[in-house]
């Protein structure tokens, strides 16, 4: 198994905002993570990703335990994460938006910068290749050179995407890339996204956008108030119940 | 042809840069012949010394959002080890140069370890507590520090055989610890560390997300910043033979913070331009006196307020837009790259 999270719980004092939950992904999968507001859809990720120590449970990756270690550890694992609400180096141009992310795979440590500008430098230039190629990707290659935070809303969430891109995860965990995107720009991400899998990556998504959600996730996991309340293929969570009644409230008999 | 004319100004201006760089460089030079007597060039050695302060409070502050403001007491680290390494067991500058940092660096690792549980103005509150308890040791270690009347009688270093014992001739020895300082510094936030340390000071979460270990980078910019000043304590014990504490009291921090913030912060020219100004101002300011202090809270407000990034960001904004760069940046992209948008739509 890829990446399997089990039983994992989430308190804050009293409040438990994941209870419980236990969700399987494999290599090359969209997996979709939907669920009302205030369900823990955001609070999984964060504890995925190394922001919260979960109460309880386990995250396995590649058979590896890595459930508590420290963010930038669960990143040099092979993760990569966006942020719902746009988190882009503020002073920084798109370019160095997406080289910072690639700073941990730098071999060149405190010394070889301060002694060996030259090595450091070839290094530089890799990296720089590399970003502009991810920029390319996401269709934004033209826009390296500017601040980050001056682009449209739009472009910042793909600034976004290649700098996660730019850690070489083997899973990307995207929290509600389509929010506030307009249809077209929507349509755009989703064929991003099948490119970024189809380029190996396997991507675990948050996501409101049903359209998007539903033409592309190979599995759908549906949380409510912190449980798995269900999970399985498009068709078979679009004619759920459970779901249906989770998010439009149980048809009333007359 | 407009590309014609893009190259000629290009390399006109590179021309421009190199004729100003050998004037300074020329200057630089010559400037303790230009000073009129000693004490101005004494002026200037002691400008040099918060120079190197400045860019070590400039690297944690500026640009990795650090408040290190134990920088007045890590410099007395520097300088007192330099001290008694001097005037117990007779070791060279030289070799105190080095062992000043190192004894800096590791006091200023101790100083970062709050940043893991603290952020921003908490940090710089708990770093002047820091800084107090190393001043206050300082003062009381009267065995190791001589206590309140400090360490007289540090020999001068010399250099193969020639005594650098005139504020002209350490002025050389300073310039070239302050040109090796700048440059090493330059060479550090120029990629994967200068990036990691913004990244972590524009958006924690987001930097560790990144990959960034944060931990380490922000112990390093407390460590880098430490060692700069533990180099400018081993500079100042030599060239003044004499030290004491009170020098190195929470006002020294204050007052290498506005040469930082005035220069310009996140800029290392700044902390030179701030670092000449402002030591050679106070020279002109002493009939002010007490006022004097007053003036340094007034300037940092007007530069908190209306121009944060100091004087360097005043010459960008007098030399034309706020952000000529970024600005001509934008235009040369619309201009290659028009059909974008409905490029876009007609997905």
């Amino acid at each position: 198994m890829f990446l399997e999270i089990e039983g994992l719980s989430m308190q804050f004092g009293g409040l438990s905002a994941v209870k419980d939950v236990s969700i399987k992904i494999d290599e090359g999968e969209i997996h979709g993570l939907i669920g009302p507001n205030g369900s823990g859809k955001t609070t999984t990720f964060n504890v995925v990703s190394g922001y919260y120590k979960p109460s309880g449970g386990k995250i396995t990756f590649e058979r590896k335990n890595i459930t508590g270690l420290p963010a930038y550890r669960i990143t040099a694992a092979g993760f990569a994460r966006t942020f719902q609400n746009l988190r882009l180096f503020k002073s920084m141009t798109v370019l160095e938006n997406v080289l910072v992310g690639m700073g941990h795979h730098a071999k060149a440590g405190l010394w070889q910068q301060i002694l060996n500008p030259i090595a450091v430098r070839r290094e530089e230039r890799a990296f720089v290749e590399k970003a502009m190629r991810l920029l390319d990707l996401l269709g934004i290659a033209k826009l390296a050179e500017y601040p980050a935070t001056s682009l449209s809303y739009g472009h910042q969430r793909r600034v976004e995407i290649a700098r996660a891109l730019g850690t070489d995860p083997r899973i990307l965990l995207l929290d509600e890339p389509a929010a506030g995107l307009n249809d077209i720009e929507s349509v755009d991400l989703r064929e991003t996204l099948v490119k970024i899998r189809e380029s190996g990556v396997t991507i675990f998504l948050i996501e409101h956008d049903m359209k998007l959600v539903m033409g592309m996730c190979d599995i759908i996991t549906v949380l409510d108030y912190g449980r798995k309340i269900a999970e399985g293929s498009c068709e078979h969570i679009s004619n759920d119940p459970v779901v249906i009644e989770a998010y439009l409230g149980k048809e009333e008999q007359l | 042809m407009s590309n014609q004319a893009a190259g000629l100004t290009k390399r006109n201006l590179s021309i421009a840069k190199a004729v100003a760089l050998a004037v300074i460089g020329c200057v630089l030079l010559a400037l303790p012949f230009i000073a009129q007597n000693r004490y101005q060039v004494h002026v200037i050695n002691t400008a040099g010394i918060y120079i190197l302060i400045s860019l070590g409070l400039n690297i944690a502050m500026g640009y990795a959002g650090q408040f290190n403001l134990a920088m007045g007491a890590l410099w007395g680290v520097g300088a007192y080890t330099a001290a008694i390494l001097n005037t117990r067991f007779g070791i060279p500058f030289w070799l105190n140069l080095p062992a000043a940092m190192v004894a800096a660096g590791l006091m200023g690792a101790i100083v970062g370890l709050p940043s893991f549980k603290v952020r921003s103005h908490y940090l710089a509150i708990v770093t002047i507590g820091l800084g107090e308890v190393i001043n206050i040791i300082l003062v009381n270690e009267q065995r190791l520090t001589g206590g309140a009347d400090g360490i007289s009688r540090i020999r001068m270093p010399s250099f193969f055989g020639v005594p650098i014992n005139t504020d002209e001739r350490y002025y050389y020895l300073i310039l070239v610890v302050v040109l090796l300082g700048f440059f090493v510094a330059r060479q550090i936030l120029k990629h994967r560390i200068g990036r990691s340390f913004r990244a972590i000071r524009d958006d924690y979460q987001a930097a560790k997300a990144m990959g960034v270990n944060t931990a380490y980078y922000q112990i390093l910019a407390f460590v880098i910043s430490a060692a700069y000043a533990g180099a400018a304590g081993a500079l100042f014990a030599h060239l003044n033979t004499y030290i004491s504490p009170d020098i190195f009291e929470f006002s020294s921090t204050l007052f290498i913070m506005t040469v930082t913030m005035v220069g310009g912060m996140g800029s290392l020219a700044g902390s030179i331009v701030g670092g000449l100004a402002l030591p050679i101002l106070q020279e002109y300011l002493r009939v002010i006196r007490n006022w004097q202090l007053v003036a340094y809270g007034v300037a940092i407000m007007v530069v908190v307020l209306f121009i944060p990034g100091g004087v360097m960001e005043l010459m960008r904004r007098l030399r034309g837009s706020p952000m000529l760069r970024q600005f001509s940046a934008q235009r040369h992209a619309e201009e290659r790259f028009e059909p974008e948008e409905p490029n876009v739509s007609g997905n």
